[in-house]
Order: structure tokens, then sequence, then C-alpha cells
């Protein structure tokens, strides 16, 4: 179940930023360390590690500066480059190929229709970090159905992709029994044999620590929320709407906008977009669902906000302003493709969708325009945003891998995480030059070919500081620096930001089935006492005591931040 | 129509004498049979009636004809709206907003995207090969099967049947199955997709009875010709079984065709699914087939014609299939339907 | 195909029950044994082995994929936790044994008991509204006396049983559903909102009717058999005494039915806890879990999709222990009402 109101879908490389000054926020909390709760040191352990614990554990961080970005970090977001490099002045970040020509086989979740695997990008970022990967591209927005399946069987591909909204049930569980401890090859100074992966900033690392060992290559993001409302920019224009300023306005404006009769509905599902207007704690990480009120810890099923929230996703449907397509599939589906069909116009999706939409779509439709809008408070003032993880997405590879595989594995995200201005980076996020992107004016831009297959996949194995550099569309980069830096002014921090926590097993099944619930409730099939009931049976099967743990974990450990 | 009915109608036939004459009230009652009726009047005709039949009412026989009518209209209504839909370009049904009933233009360019490789193209390959491997390995151990059993004196008859018949009144349950294939190693192998589903103790069983309905006599004068139960099986009792052996086949294939289940749980490997499993996720799930993504998504491509045409060629095999097989139905059917 | 073949229920069930040394068929024993009552077993095996090696394969696969498994139901007494080994078998030695705690944990879930309800509602609907159709049908197309009519009008009804659950789901999408012919019609003509794919209040009619366009054609086979064994000879005797149509039908052919319809309900009512699993798990998302849920797909989404291995084989476990229970009382059943049933007494 993925309960993420945080981290849904698409989160693409580019959309992350490369503040290599967040890098040194670090491990900040320097409270004392702790495994809380014991377990064995065999990796099934429970509680988290953090502090001195971790500060053993983790790689050395060294910056790396090769190009400076056009748009600093500022309240958490990304950098942004805007800029255009020619590839003449691109720089060699790997000189050396470090793969030695094995291979690799990799699950990963892909959000949108991915690329036939034997196409010219695959091929050419395999030859270029020196190994054979072979991708195994699951849908992303049921991946969790395939993840739990998988890794309970004897044979795991090699390296598995995992979302940490999908760190659900016993999946933490199964990955500190499944997958490798990558500290004897990155630990220290040990990092530096791999100079991308060094300058991949600490509190990423930090959020790599499963069960006691750093077993995660990270995918640093910044922590502001990478949700975002998209409205169609054009159409908006046409008809003369302005951007509705709370959730009453937005309900009367889709009522307007819509017109069924000519296929065109207001919004999406947008119940992600409601957590964030309703200021729900993030629905991510299971860690991040608790937040102390008045030195208690609560959890975000149990706040009135998320009831609320829920409501008034559910008052949109009613009103028949959602495209009725959107009924048939779990939240986040394919709105993409009705949106950019102009049948709705207004989806909430990761806030690379912008570039993304828009790249796709003015091959064939020049005037396509889209952008995010900001969001507004429950009373139509400023929002309360919390803050999501310093890394959201892991990649981790198989226990039963070989030496040389693990290696091969470093060698493969150290190419991926090269920073913007790098030769490594260009191959990584356009693909092959006059295939997959041609060069215009100066600006790299994407071939359709382009859009169809340089996509995912290689985003999640590595990746530099969080940024945003979109050279071919640097209005889209600036728009999304700047949409995070406004969100990030509002965004806040819950407890346990910036920790990876592994709950009991006993308790670990005890909410997977909200999400479906919720997706329900804003549906019509259940009422909103439907989920207080949930929540009443949620706290007498163990949620209460999940919250003693909850407590005592933070009161031993203190916070990461 | 089945063997069975075709005799029955003979023997009506054969009761009266043979005056073809068309019944006019049963023609305007019965849509189907109109247009043909007119040009082979000879075999479309109703036989003439029974004498002590009485002349059936006007009423009765229209609200037969729309009954029928209306049952053979709700089965292939549907089916036309896929397949006219799959062959429109994308203009026509932006005009018709959606799904076409009324053809206006014809075009295979859904098709032929489809099957210019990739995603479908593959998952189509990927069916017909797990459906043509499947039903070879599913039908020799049934034959086999059928046949070892059907000598009710032989050594271990009776336990060997109980074993296979108890398994009709109790599964395994859908958990240990899946831990048992798992622990196998079966996961993210064809065989998953084959293996638990081999067996049909039902087809068994019907080819069983069927095998003991062949005369004894013939393959007692075989066996003194010094014929082994290899050959008598080959020579003798697979050549007088053709009919149940088509059903049967056709059974296995169209559950091997129609299966999506099994891959959902034990295939990861996109590439490794079949044409259902791709179904759901490009029709119902409304993505975008491997390779046409972008096509479609800017608009030069109809995704509701390409979705229908994938409508289109996962059920073209079965509706081709099964009418060449539907006369021996009766007869396969019977002899172990009723025993469940 | 002779009358006599036409079903006999149960007759075919008598065969295996018979003991082997008693009922020996002569028919079917090589000629030179025939006289022998008994053979040691030795000669026995000499004789049959063929025919066992032939059985091999197929009993082979049954004891690994239907029978083996059954021993792996003790994970509904244990904690089961996939990820202690790599191996399936070794985790199941060392996961924690905890007794009938999921099967109290299941009792206690006010989901579980959601889903049974849905079950027997669903199972009711498909004996009221489905089961009827393949009579009526039958009767139907017998009536028709034109070969060509009946021979189209059965190919078009058998056509459907051969397509995939995923098919048939996704066609009835194409008329039902949100953007469905239906839909878009009344669309055009300024009405919105139809959408009975996604309509969690009719959802069970929905089921019903998929069911029925699926497999009510299919199911007519059986008594259009049943109904061609009846001689003519009766019809027209009774004819001669003035009984009419309706009259006839009454007498009959629905007496000729009687005993293919009891065999069916008792056959229906053993398996009653599975109402189309596939069906309803493709449905899933369309509809919601409160209107889809029933035993079947409970036991995939507490296993399957949260791993929880334990509490959901404790669950199919309930299911086929009360599947079991069904199947022997509905036979008795039968041998009251003094039908044969699925298997003699």
């Amino acid at each position: 179940m993925t309960p993420n109101s945080a981290t849904p879908s698409a989160p693409s490389r580019r959309s992350f930023l490369a503040s290599t000054a967040v890098a040194t926020a670090v491990v900040a909390g320097g409270v004392p360390l702790l495994s809380a709760c014991g377990g064995s040191q065999e990796g099934r352990k429970e509680g988290t590690t953090s502090g001195k614990d971790a500060k053993k554990i983790l790689p050395t961080f060294v910056a790396s500066n090769v190009v400076a970005p056009d748009i600093p970090s500022k309240n958490g977001s990304a950098a942004g480059f805007t800029k255009a490099i020619p590839t003449a002045d691109l720089k060699t970040s790997v000189p050396k190929k470090l793969g030695s020509g094995g291979s690799l086989k990799i699950m990963s979740p892909f959000w949108g229709t991915p690329p036939k695997g034997d196409n010219p990008y695959y091929k050419a970022m395999n030859e270029a970090v020196g190994v054979d990967v072979t991708w195994q591209n699951q849908d992303g927005i049921t991946y969790d159905q395939k993840l739990g399946a998988v890794l309970a069987s004897s044979d795991i591909p090699d390296v598995v992709v995992v979302p940490a909204w999908n760190l659900m049930g016993k999946i933490p569980s199964a990955i500190n029994a499944k997958f490798a401890d990558l500290g004897p090859y990155l630990s220290g100074d040990k990092v530096k044999e791999y100079p991308n992966l060094a300058a991949v900033p600490s509190e990423a690392w930090q959020r790599a620590i499963f069960g006691g060992q750093l077993r995660g290559i990270p995918m640093p993001g910044s922590y502001v929320t990478n949700i975002a409302p998209l409205y169609r920019r054009d159409l908006f224009g046409k008809k003369g709407y302005e951007v509705p300023r709370s959730p009453d306005a937005f309900l009367s404006w889709a009522k307007e906008a819509t017109d069924a009769k000519s296929k065109l509905w207001a919004c999406d599902d947008m119940k992600w977009s409601a957590f964030h207007i309703y200021g729900v704690f993030p629905g991510g990480d299971k860690e991040l669902w608790w937040n102390l009120v008045d030195g208690k810890l609560v959890n975000r099923v149990e706040t009135e906000e998320y009831l609320e929230a829920l409501e008034w996703t559910r008052k949109l449907y009613a009103a028949g302003v959602v495209h009725p397509d959107a009924l048939n599939i779990k939240a986040g589906g394919t709105a993409g493709n009705r949106f950019t069909a102009g049948e709705v116009l207004v989806y909430n999706q990761n806030i690379s969708d912008w570039w993304g939409k828009t790249a796709e779509q003015r091959t064939q439709n020049p005037d396509f325009d889209m952008a995010a809008f900001d969001y507004f408070g429950a009373d139509g003032g400023d929002p309360t945003l919390w803050a999501g993880q310093p890394a959201s997405i892991f990649t981790f590879i198989s226990k039963k891998a070989t030496k040389q595989q693990i290696k091969d594995f470093l060698a493969l995200c150290n190419y991926c995480a090269a920073p913007y201005g790098t030769k490594e980076f260009m191959l990584t996020a356009y693909g092959v030059e006059d295939t997959d992107y041609e060069t215009k004016k100066g600006l790299p831009v994407k071939t359709t070919q382009g859009v169809n297959e340089v996509n995912g996949a290689y985003d999640y194995t590595g990746n530099p500081a969080p940024y945003v550099a979109y050279p071919d569309l640097p209005e889209i980069t600036k728009g999304i620096v700047e949409w995070q830096q406004r969100m990030g002014a509002f965004t806040r921090k819950t407890p346990f930001f910036g920790l990876t926590i592994t709950e009991p097993n006993r308790w670990a099944n005890l909410a997977d089935n909200f999400e479906q619930l919720e997706d329900d409730t804003v549906r019509g099939r259940k009422k909103i006492s439907d989920v207080q009931q949930a929540v009443a049976d949620w706290k007498s099967k163990g949620g209460d005591k999940l919250r003693d743990w909850y407590k005592k974990l933070l009161d031993e450990t203190g916070s990461a931040s | 129509m089945s063997a069975l009915a075709d005799k029955t109608a003979k023997a009506r036939a054969d009761m009266a004498a043979k005056t073809a004459k068309a019944d006019k009230a049963a023609e305007t009652a019965d849509p189907a049979d109109r247009r043909p009726a007119a040009r082979k009047p000879g075999r479309w005709a109703a036989p003439p009636r029974p004498v002590w039949e009485e002349e059936p009412a006007k009423a009765g026989l229209a609200g037969k004809g729309v009954a029928l009518g209306f049952a053979c209209f709700a089965i292939l209504f549907p089916l036309w709206i896929v397949v006219v839909t799959s062959l429109q370009t994308k203009k026509t049904i932006d005009e018709a907003g959606g799904l076409v009933v009324v053809p206006r233009s014809i075009t295979f360019v859904a098709y032929q995207e489809l099957l210019g490789g990739g995603q479908v193209q593959r998952a189509a390959l990927v069916s017909v090969g797990v459906t043509l491997v499947g039903t070879l390995f599913s039908m020799t151990v049934s034959v086999l099967c059928a046949y070892g059993l059907s000598r009710t004196g032989s050594l271990g008859h009776r336990w060997i049947l109980m074993t296979l018949l108890a398994t009709m009144f109790f599964g395994a349950g859908l958990i240990p199955t899946y831990l048992l294939v798992q622990a196998l190693g079966l996961t993210d192998t064809y065989l998953a997709l084959i293996l638990p589903s081999a067996v049909s103790v039902f087809n068994i069983l019907v080819l069983r009875s069927f095998f003991m309905g062949i005369s004894p006599e013939l393959i007692d004068s075989a066996r003194i010709d010094g014929a082994g139960d290899w050959r008598i099986l080959w020579k003798i009792v697979m050549p007088l079984s053709r009919a149940v052996l088509a059903v049967i086949a056709l059974f296995y294939a169209v559950g091997y065709w129609s299966a999506w289940f099994n891959a959902s749980i034990y295939l990861t490997d996109q590439d490794m699914m079949p044409l259902q499993n791709v179904m759901i996720q490009l029709v119902q799930k409304q993505e975008r087939p491997v390779g046409l993504a972008a096509q479609i998504n800017t608009g030069q491509l109809s995704p509701l014609a390409v979705q229908m045409a994938v409508m289109v060629m996962a059920l073209l095999p079965v509706a081709v299939l099964s009418p060449f097989v539907q006369k021996h139905f009766k007869k396969g059917m019977l002899t172990g339907a009723i025993k469940g | 195909m002779s009358h006599s073949t036409v079903p006999r229920p149960g007759a075919e069930a008598k065969t295996p029950d018979r003991p082997p040394a008693s009922g020996d068929a002569a028919r079917s024993r090589p000629p030179g044994e025939k006289h022998v009552r008994r053979l040691n077993l030795r000669l026995r095996f000499r004789r049959d082995r063929t025919l066992i090696l032939m059985t091999l394969p197929a009993v082979l696969l049954l004891l690994v994929f239907n029978y083996i498994p059954i021993l792996g139901n003790v994970v509904a007494f244990q904690d089961y936790d996939p990820y202690l080994s790599d191996n399936g078998f070794v985790a199941m030695l060392e996961s924690p044994w905890v007794g009938l705690e999921q099967f109290e944990r299941i009792f206690a879930d006010s989901a579980f008991w959601h889903a049974v309800r849905n079950t027997f509602v669903l199972f009711f609907l498909q004996l009221v509204l489905f089961f009827p159709v393949p009579i009526l049908l039958a009767l139907l197309i017998n009536s028709v006396v034109r070969p060509r009519v009946r021979a189209v009008a059965q190919a078009v009804m058998y056509l459907p049983h051969f397509f995939s659950w995923v098919l048939v789901v996704t066609v009835f999408m194409q008329i039902f559903g949100g953007a469905g012919i239906i839909a878009q019609t009344l669309r055009q003509h300024g009405v919105d909102g139809f959408d009975l794919m996604t309509n969690p209040e009719t959802f069970k009619y929905l089921v019903t009717v998929e069911m029925i366009w699926k497999d009510a054609g299919w199911g007519i086979i059986v008594f259009l058999a049943a109904l061609s064994s009846v001689s003519h000879d009766l019809y027209e005797a009774a004819a001669m005494d003035g009984a009419g149509r309706w009259r006839r039908m009454w007498h009959i052919t629905l007496p000729a039915l009687r005993p293919v319809i009891a065999l069916l309900l008792v056959l229906r009512v053993g398996d009653a806890l599975t109402v189309g699993f596939e069906q309803l798990l493709l449905q899933r998302s369309a509809v919601g879990v409160d209107a889809s849920e029933v035993l079947d797909t409970y036991v995939w989404w507490n296993g399957i999709r949260n791993q929880d291995f334990s509490y959901a084989a404790a669950a199919g476990l309930i299911k086929g222990m009360v599947g079991v229970a069904l199947v022997l009382v509905a036979n008795k059943v039968a041998h009251l009402m003094g039908e044969q049933g699925v298997y003699k007494k």
C-alpha cells in the first residue's frame, strides 16, 4: 500500500537538485545514536540507526563542483541549471570505465510506458558504464503488488529499485534479509573510489541505512514535496480561467469548467494534492506518518486534516468534475495521458511531469503549455506543508551477488550519479546525441525516440545531489525550482525526518489497507465513518502500541535533524 | 450444430413428406435466417412439421424469434463494436466521440503498428507459444493417463482414479500453491504458466470414458496381432477418438490462451507477459503499448483503435477455432460433463 | 450420437467405485486371461505396468501441484516469514508456531465477514438469475426446428464461453463503462455520469450479467442433450391424447430435465464459496473493495499483495473446509431426494 501523498510517481532524476550546500547538513542530529529495540546485528533489526552509529557507516562526503547552479538552492529546493553547455565543453567525471563487462538484472518501477529492452539508449549506457544491464521495468503505480512477491521468492533479481513509499508491510524486513551490505565498499573514505557517489549528500546516505547497514544507493531529492498540482495553462488562458485559490474556489471552478458532453473534465484524482492542501502529515514513508502534537505522537490517519482532505476529494468525485476513467484505477494511474489529451485540465503528479509532458507534446503540439500552481491552505491562506524525506528511492543489490557484481553495480551508480555539466550526465539524462536528442540552436532537444526511451531506468541507479536541469526548456527549470522555493518556505519537518525505521514485524501489516480505503472513500464507495472505524481498529490492533514504540525510539535516538 | 441435433432434425424431416414449404411467419420473426433463406431455401427452411403438431401461433413464433435474436445480438453487438472501432481511422473515432458502431473507414494502421514489433506482438507470440506447448503437454499427459485408466481391472486402477477424483473436491488453496511454485524456483519461468494447471482431471475423465467406449474386440484383435499398449493407443484408440481429442485440445488451448492470473503473480519480467496481461494493462488500465506511447500521446494514433485491436487479437483465435470443433462439443461434454 | 449417451447422471461414476478384483470387466482383458479371476500381484504388475507408467506423469503433476501444497497449509498455524530463508521450505521450518492466532485474527476482522457476506450474496444472485437462463435458452433452441438456425444460434451462444475473463470484462467496459458506448451516446444527448462498471450498488448484478453473457450459452449443451433424448413418440402420443404445447412441455419436457437440473444444482451449491475469482479481481479497482471482496479475493489480497501469508493461508483453509462440507451436505441432500448426486453412496 502506498499511502503516499509525498512521493507518488515518476520522480525523475531531473526533478531533484544538486545543491552541494545541502550536503553538509549531514547527520545533523548528532544525538547519539541508537538502534532502538535491539534485534540482532545480522540484519533483521528493528528500529533505526543515527548519530555516532551512523557516522561509522556513512561514506565521506566530497563535494563536486563541475558547474555552479544558475539558481542556487533555497528553502530546501533543488538547485537549477538553466544554461545548456556545448558538447565540447562537457567535463568528464568517469575517466576510466569501471565496469568489468559483467551483467546485472535490475528490477525497477517505471511510470509511463517503458521502452523496448534493446534500444540505443540502454545499449549506449551499458557500453559506457561497462556493465550489461537488463531492465525489468514494472508498472510503478502497482509496484507494491509486485515487490513483496518478488522479494519472497528464492530467486530475486540482482538489483532491485525500491521507492520509500513502497516500504510497507514486511518489505523493510525483506530488505534487511535479502540485500547486501555496501558498507565494505563505501563507508568512510572507501567511497572515494567512486567520486560521483562521494558527492551524494550525507543526509541521503543516512536514509540508505537499513537494519544497521548501508544497503541502498539513495536517490537524493529535495525534501519539498514533489507532488504538484499541474494545470493546462494554454486551455486556462483560452477560457479565461484563473487558478483557484482555495478548496472551495477549486470546487466551484471545477463545476464550471467541466463539460462532460465534450469530454472535458476539470480534474483527475486530486487526493495527493488534497493531503497537501489540508496539511496532512506526509504519507510516503511510515516514519513520517508520525508527528509530535503537544508532546504526543499522532499518526496522520488520526488527524482531522486527514478526514477533511478525503472529504474534499470525495466532493470532487461526487460533483462529477473528475474524469470518469480515474475511477477505474489506482490514484496516479494514467492521469497524465488524459491531461495531454485535453480531457482534464488539472491533475497532480511529480513535478518533473511539467517538463516531461511538455517535452513529449511539443514535437507534435507546439501550443501545448502547462504549469504547476501553488498549494493553498484549507482556508485559502498559506498552506502547511510537511517535508518529505531527503531520499525517497533506493537501489539495492542482492546478498547473493558476487564481489565483482557489487563493484559493477557501484560502477553503474557512480556513472549515473554524474553531475550536470559532464558527458556522463548528458548521456544518462538525454541519451545518445542525434538519436535521442538533437542540438538545436545550442539546446539539446529530445526526439520522439528520446522521449520514448530516455526515461526512468538509469534515473534510479545513482544520482547527484538534488538538481533540476532542463537546458532545453530553461523556463520550466526555473518554474520548478521557484515553485519548490515558494513551497519550501511553508514546509516543516516531522520528528523522524531523515531516518529510516524498520517497524517490528508484528505491527508491520497494520496500516496496509489504508490506501485502498482512501481510494474507496474519495470515490464514494466507503464513507468517512468507515475510515474512522478503520482508524479505531488500527489503534486497538496495535496502533497504540506502535505509538509507544515510536515514542521510545524518539526518546532514545532523537531525530536525525 | 451438434451431431445430435442434426440427427434429431433429420429424423423429424424424415417423418413427414419432403415439401419444403417456407414458413413465412417464422421467417419474418427470425431475422437471422431471412437473407440466406431466400437464397438457399433447401438448407435454411424449416423441415415440415410432424402431422400431430399444431400450427404454431404467430405470436409464439415472433416471441421466439425476438428472444433468439436478442440473445445473439447481445453477444455479437459488443464484438462488432470492438472489431469495427479497431479498423477506424483516428478521424472517424474522434468524430464519433469514441466507439464506432457504423464503420466509415477501414484502416489497418492500428494492427500494423501493434504487429510491427514491440510489446503487443511479443505478448501475442508468448501467448501462442505457451498455448501450443502447454496444449501439447497437457494433451500428452492426459491422453496417456486416460488410456492408462481405461481398463477397469488393471492394477492400481482404483487407487489412481481416486487420487485423481479427490482433487476435484478440494484444492490446496492459493497461498500454499503459490509458496510451492516459489520454492520450486518456477517463478519467472514459463513453466509456472504451464505446470500448475497442466492436468485437468475433468478432461482426463472425458477422454477416459470415451476410450472405454471403443469396441474391445478391436483392441483385442490388435493385441492378438502382437501390438502393445503404446501401439494400440497410437494406432487404434487415438484415430478413433479424433472428435473428442479435438474438443479436449480446444479446452486446454482456451485455458492457456485465457489465463492471466498465474502470469500476474509468478512473472516479473514484462517482456514475458502473455497477451491477456498486456490487455489488462492497455485496455483496463489505459496504459500505452511500449514503443507506441509517444505516437499515441501526441495524437498521431487513436488510443481507442489500438486498444480495440489488442482485444481483437485476443478474441480472434478463439472465435475462429471454436466453431470448427463445435459439432463435437456435445459428445465431449456429455460423457464427462455431468459428472463434473 | 445415440440417445444412450445422454446424461445419466452418475452413471459414469460407477466404474471407479467398483472393486477391481471382483468387478473385472472381462471385455477389457487380454483374451488369454479372461478366465483368471485373481492374478497375483506380480503377474498383474507385469501385465499392467505400461498402463501404470502411462498414468504416471499426470499423477506426479497432481501430487506435486495438488497434494504437496496441502501440507503447505501448516503456515496457517505459524507466523510465516518468507524472508527467513531463500528456501521456502526452510523458512517454513524456522517460522514460529502460533497455534490458532491467525484464525482469531480473521474472525475478529470485519473485512473477512464482509467478504463472506458478499460471497453468499453473489452466490444467491447467481442461483436465482443465472441458473434458469441456460434451461430457458435450451427450451428455446430446442423448439426451433430449422437445423441451420439452430446451428448458427448455438455457435453464437457457445462463443463467449471461450473468451477469457479479461476479454469479457473489457468488452463490458466498452458497453457499460464510463467511456463505453452507452455513456457516450447518453453524453451526446446531454445525460452525464452513466457508468455501470464503477457503480458499487449495481455491481453484483453486473457480475451476474457478465456471467450470464459468458457462460449461459455454454450451459445449454447439457440440457439440449437431455431434451434430445426424449422420444418423439411420447410427444406424439400426448398430442394424440389432446395435450397442447404447454401441457406437453410440462408433462414430458420438464420431467426429462429434472435429474440434470437437480445434479447441476447440487454441484453449484457444493461450490457456493467460489463465485468468480478472476472476474472479481479484474474489477476490484474499478468498483472498490466493498462491493467486490469475496473470500477468494480476500485471500489473494492478504497473501499475495500484503505478503501476510499465514493469515491468508488460514483464510483459505477456512474456505476450503467449508467448501468440502458444503459438497458433502449437498450430495447428501441429493441422495435424499432420490437423485444420484456427484458420487454414489
